[in-house]
């Protein structure tokens, strides 16, 4: 069953100010698993989500999606990217929109569906995230926490074969983070392909499967969410405890 | 909650086509108006003839007597022209010709008729031609002999009661005869004209146009002694004048060109008979209830307005002096008039300017056409000036690095040059000619596209059913990298296939530099090559790209890299941003010099006004030929019949006016520009984050732009477009400067007849000011209209 959906291998990259934020980076995702990326602020998280799906171009390596190089430049990008959900951590909705716009969007114009077709699934992919009595309104009039769910939904409506967070709860209030974490923890159970960077650890604990730790630009320790119990590197007991020291 | 979502009415709920049709009827309503105010009468009127029968011939006489003659030997005179009574007559064949001079009276007909009363006597006298062959024409001489000409090249003296033949044995119609004294003129057939010096004793050929061989002069008159006009039934018009001192009138005969689209020498109207008024002034009337004007000798034929049918058949036309005179037709109809037969305007009154009510009366018209024409450039200004404002600023703000481009559009690029072109040239050479070939490739492109179509939606649609990755064909790597480094050579140096020959880039840049030199300019003077020599300029910078693009080809190593040299520094030739440099180009172009220069330029130096009339002029030839009875507007719901009209009011309504034209394009030039920056700023506000969720999607850049970016930038940005429109507004005013008759330009016209300047300016300044203050309430309407909550600080807490 652990066919590998995606993986990435020595990659690096060198921002043009000359900021080696990712140094080699290689690890594997499996069909179903959810892997949760971890590591303190400015270790190069983002960087590898935004590689896989060449938002930004790496600098050397490789990242296979179904065992297919997507970092050359001839792959169709375009189909890469609809292929790969991405959560953002400021929401990201088109905010001249509709909820239901929102969602059907890529679904007519990528897929190219018929309107019916679109909000057919769009409804399915709503009420997955719980958000079906909110479908005509605009993004600037639902809270942090809808409009992450409603975010997740865009993605989810695109069928794809892995979806990667960025801090999907970075940007919510305490009080709203709860249904966004419940909504992924929802999706991890249905057997989604993700990968999660998070600062929450409590919930990278309970639902990730693999816990990868990265600091400066490497990924320094990699296991399953045990290892959040009892860490080997100093590393990352460090990290482990300036964020328990915070709560 | 949200009330918002339950509107009354909704613009993006009407479907498109409702839309267009909206947006359309509109657009017609503000153009397409009539001109108020402003009518036309004809000047002639009905008299009574009191008979029933044909007139045929009329003719006045020197004491401002008309007299008119017809049918089976009718004679009527009239010293109004209003009421007519009728002579005895001394025949009962048909006179269907006559003159009169020094109260002699003449008229001629069938059977070899002549009837004549002379000067002193109230009765008339009929003298018969001892063929009794037709009369076609009669006149009399300065010394008071009748004239009369006819069938068969007969010409008939009547002197003393006594017939002298002056026939010369020509067997052609002699159609008309006019005499100025003792000089005379014979219009006949073939397009013949024949001139006497002697009273009519002897005639000979005089010089008419050539190909005139089909036509026949029908009609011929003098003007005094320096004005010689004829017309044929075809409806040409014949001028002869006094040349030099030696040559007198009526010697050369020219063709008049009569004003028309396509520069005609005839009217395309049957017309028979013809009245000169003037040296430069003439009536001309044909069959069909036509009657025309002209006043500056034939350049211009103004049909005028008759108050009988259409297929009133008009016979003949007499005036008594410049401005009174009559027409006669069939069923004893005459209608006379005091104004040489020229339409009244109405609606035109005499009043006094210094009454501000009068004068805003007589002015009103003048600044709504003025309005209107504003409006109207405007109007295309602000569409074109949009369009040219958000290419540009796509151009500016799009990743466009050449990298970018050349790795979008390689795979096309390579089957530009590796599939079509071959195809072109040799399918050319197989099929034996270039059209063929091309027309070949373009059908194998069609294929090939329809099927990757077919193929990529199938893949994409069963992958994603199945969610599983879809696949493509690819080039493999080695091929590929050396058909670009191939691609890069012929760039740099030319294609060799002799029939799609294609000038690389080193000889272009070769050939600009040395066209350059050839214009022979010193130092500094350089800077004005490009206008020297526009084409060598294109060529010269063309020439730099395209050495550029096939230098990097040719170094190409697989990876749209940077170069790094050993000396420590590098350089990334990929990196430099085309669409942005031209894009930067323009708008300083358009920033940094004077609109009121442009507007010159583009008028009268481009002459983008001329061309684009040309071009317009030709297509819409075109749909006109179409139009005749054709399918499409009768499915469109336009009556064929329509069509023509419609099509010729819409190219008269873009195309007539060829300053119109340039206004457009120097204003939306200029605007656009303008509004370049102000979109790209809106642009650069909306936050990445968009374009990132966008693309995550799979949405390509394009369509980011067009489904996500834009919608939200060009909200943010209507209150400074709002800004920019209004200017605009303002700026058209310098259109006065190419002679467009816009709001300024008709305040100018208004001083020049009534001298009330302040008055004038006044009201032109508050037309201005209701324009662009409309225009700022729909702007403030459109973004109440468009605002998305939550989306930008406006009117909020
Ligand atoms: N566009 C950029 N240009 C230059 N440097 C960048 C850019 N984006 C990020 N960096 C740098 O790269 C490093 C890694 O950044 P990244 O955003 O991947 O960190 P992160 O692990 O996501 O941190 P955080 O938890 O704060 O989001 C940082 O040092 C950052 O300053
Ligand atoms: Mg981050």
């Amino acid at each position: 069953m652990s066919e590998v959906v995606l993986s990435i291998a020595d990659l690096e990259k060198m921002y043009v100010g000359g900021v080696h934020a990712v140094r080699g980076v290689s690890f594997d995702v499996n069909q179903g698993e959810s892997v949760a990326i971890i590591g303190s602020s400015g270790s190069g998280k983002s960087t590898v989500l935004r590689c896989i799906n060449r938002l930004i171009e790496p600098t050397a390596g490789v990242v296979k999606l179904g065992g297919e190089q997507i970092n050359t430049p001839y792959a169709d990008v375009n189909d890469i990217r609809s292929r790969i959900g991405m959560v953002f951590q400021s929401f990201e909705l088109f905010a001249h929109l509709r909820v239901l716009e929102n969602i059907t969007l890529g679904l007519r114009k990528v897929r190219g569906m018929s309107v019916e077709d679109a909000n057919e699934i769009a409804h399915q992919v709503l009420g997955r995230v719980d958000m079906l009595d909110r479908i005509h309104a605009y993004p600037g009039n639902l809270s942090g926490g809808q409009m992450q769910r409603v975010a997740i939904a865009r993605a989810l409506a695109m069928k794809p074969e892995v979806i990667l967070f960025d801090e999907p709860t970075s940007a919510l209030d305490p009080e709203l983070i709860g249904s966004v974490l419940q909504t992924i923890r929802g999706l991890a159970d249905e057997g989604m392909t993700m990968v999660i960077v998070t600062h929450e650890i409590n919930f990278a604990r309970d639902v990730a499967d693999r816990i990868i730790y990265m600091d400066e630009g490497l990924v320094v320790e990699e296991g399953p969410s045990s290892i959040i119990q009892n860490p080997k590197t100093e590393r990352m007991q460090k990290f482990l405890s300036s964020i328990n020291e915070e709560h | 909650m949200n009330k918002r979502t339950n509107r009354i009415f909704s613009w993006s709920e009407v479907p498109t086509s409702s839309r267009m049709i909206i947006i359309s009827s509109a657009i017609i309503f503000i153009f397409l108006t009539p001109i108020l105010g402003e009518g036309y009468e004809s000047s002639w009127s009905i008299a009574d003839s009191g008979i029933e029968s044909d007139l045929l011939t009329a003719t006045a006489d020197s004491d401002g007597i008309v007299w008119v003659f017809g049918e089976g030997g009718i004679i009527l005179n009239s010293p109004d022209m209003q009421t007519w009574e009728s002579s005895e007559s001394p025949t009962t064949s048909d006179l269907w010709t006559s003159d009169s001079n020094d109260n002699i009276v003449v008229a001629a007909g069938s059977a070899g008729t002549v009837v004549l009363k002379s000067a002193e006597s109230n009765t008339w006298t009929s003298y018969t031609t001892p063929t009794a062959t037709d009369l076609l024409g009669v006149a009399i001489t300065g010394e008071g002999v009748v004239v009369a000409v006819g069938e068969n090249g007969a010409i008939w003296i009547l002197e003393n009661g006594n017939w002298l033949d002056r026939t010369f044995g020509l067997s052609i119609d002699f159609n008309d005869v006019d005499f100025e004294g003792e000089r005379g003129l014979i219009a006949a057939d073939e397009g013949r004209i024949f001139g006497s010096e002697d009273g009519g004793l002897n005639w000979e050929e005089r010089n008419t146009p050539e190909g005139l061989t089909d036509s026949t002069i029908i009609s011929i008159d003098y003007y005094l002694a320096n004005r010689g006009y004829a017309i044929t039934s075809e409806g040409q018009i014949l001028k002869s004048t006094q040349e030099g001192l030696t040559t007198a009138v009526g010697y050369n005969w020219l063709l008049v060109e009569i004003e028309s689209e396509d520069r005609n020498t005839t009217l395309q109207r049957q017309i028979s008979s013809m009245e000169v008024l003037g040296t430069t002034k003439f009536i001309v009337a044909g069959p069909s209830g036509y009657v025309a004007l002209s006043k500056d000798g034939g350049n211009i034929i103004n049909p005028q307005l008759l108050p009988v049918p259409n297929d009133f058949s008009i016979n003949d036309i007499a005036m008594r002096d410049a401005f009174q005179g009559v027409i006669i037709g069939e069923e004893g109809t005459i209608l006379w008039t005091e104004n040489a037969g020229e339409d009244l305007a109405v609606g035109f009154e005499i009043i006094d300017l210094s009454q501000f009510n009068e004068f805003v009366d007589f002015s009103k018209d003048n600044l709504w056409q003025g309005l209107k024409a504003t409006v109207k450039i405007v109007g295309f200004g602000i569409l074109l000036g949009f369009f040219i404002g958000v290419t540009l600023a796509m151009c500016k703000t799009a990743p466009t690095t050449l990298k970018q481009i050349i790795e979008g559009n390689l795979g096309r690029a390579l089957y530009f040059f590796w599939v079509f072109i071959p195809v072109y040239s040799i399918g050319g050479k197989v099929l034996g000619n270039l059209s063929s070939g091309l027309f070949f490739a373009l059908i194998i492109t069609l294929i090939s596209w329809l099927v990757s179509r077919k193929y990529d939606n199938r893949v994409i649609a069963e992958a994603f059913a199945e969610n599983r990755q879809s696949s493509g064909y690819q080039i493999p790597e080695k091929y590929r990298i050396n058909l670009i480094r191939t691609l890069g050579v012929s760039i740099l140096v030319g294609l060799p296939f002799s029939e799609f020959a294609m000038r690389g880039g080193i000889v272009k840049f070769w050939q600009s530099i040395s066209d350059f030199r050839s214009l022979d300019l010193t130092g500094i003077e350089y800077i004005f090559a490009p206008v020297g020599d526009p084409d060598a300029f294109f060529n010269f910078l063309l020439g730099i790209a395209l050495i550029y693009l096939g230098i990097l080809f040719i170094t190409f190593k697989g990876q749209f890299k940077k170069h790094e040299f050993s000396y420590g520094f590098k350089l990334n030739p990929w990196g430099i941003r085309p669409l942005a440099s031209i894009a930067t180009l323009y708008t300083d172009f358009f920033r940094n010099t004077p609109l009121i220069v442009q507007f010159m330029f583009v008028h009268f130096g481009l002459q983008i006004g001329k061309h684009i009339q040309g071009a317009g002029t030709d297509l819409f030839t075109e749909l006109y030929l179409l139009s005749g009875g054709a399918d499409l507007f009768i499915e469109y719901g336009l009556y064929a019949a329509d069509a023509p009209t419609i099509i010729s009011k819409t190219h008269e309504f873009i195309f007539s006016d060829r300053a119109f034209l340039s206004a457009i394009f120097a204003l939306g030039l200029n605007s656009g520009a303008y509004q370049c920056e102000t979109i790209r700023g809106a642009i650069a506000a909306i936050p990445s984050g968009q374009m990132e969720a966008g693309r995550s999607i799979g949405l390509t850049y394009m369509g980011t732009m067009n489904q996500v970016v834009l919608p939200q930038a060009i909200r943010i940005c209507i209150p400074p477009l709002g800004n920019e429109m209004v200017n605009l507004v303002l700026n058209s005013s310098l259109a006065m400067v190419i002679a467009y008759t816009e709001l300024t330009r008709q305040g100018k016209l208004i001083i020049a007849i009534t001298f009330q300047i302040f008055w004038t300016w006044g009201m032109v300044m508050v037309s201005y000011f209701v324009v662009t203050w409309t225009l700022a309430l729909i702007l403030r309407w459109l973004e109440d209209k468009t605002r998305i909550p939550g989306l930008g600080i406006s009117g909020g807490a």
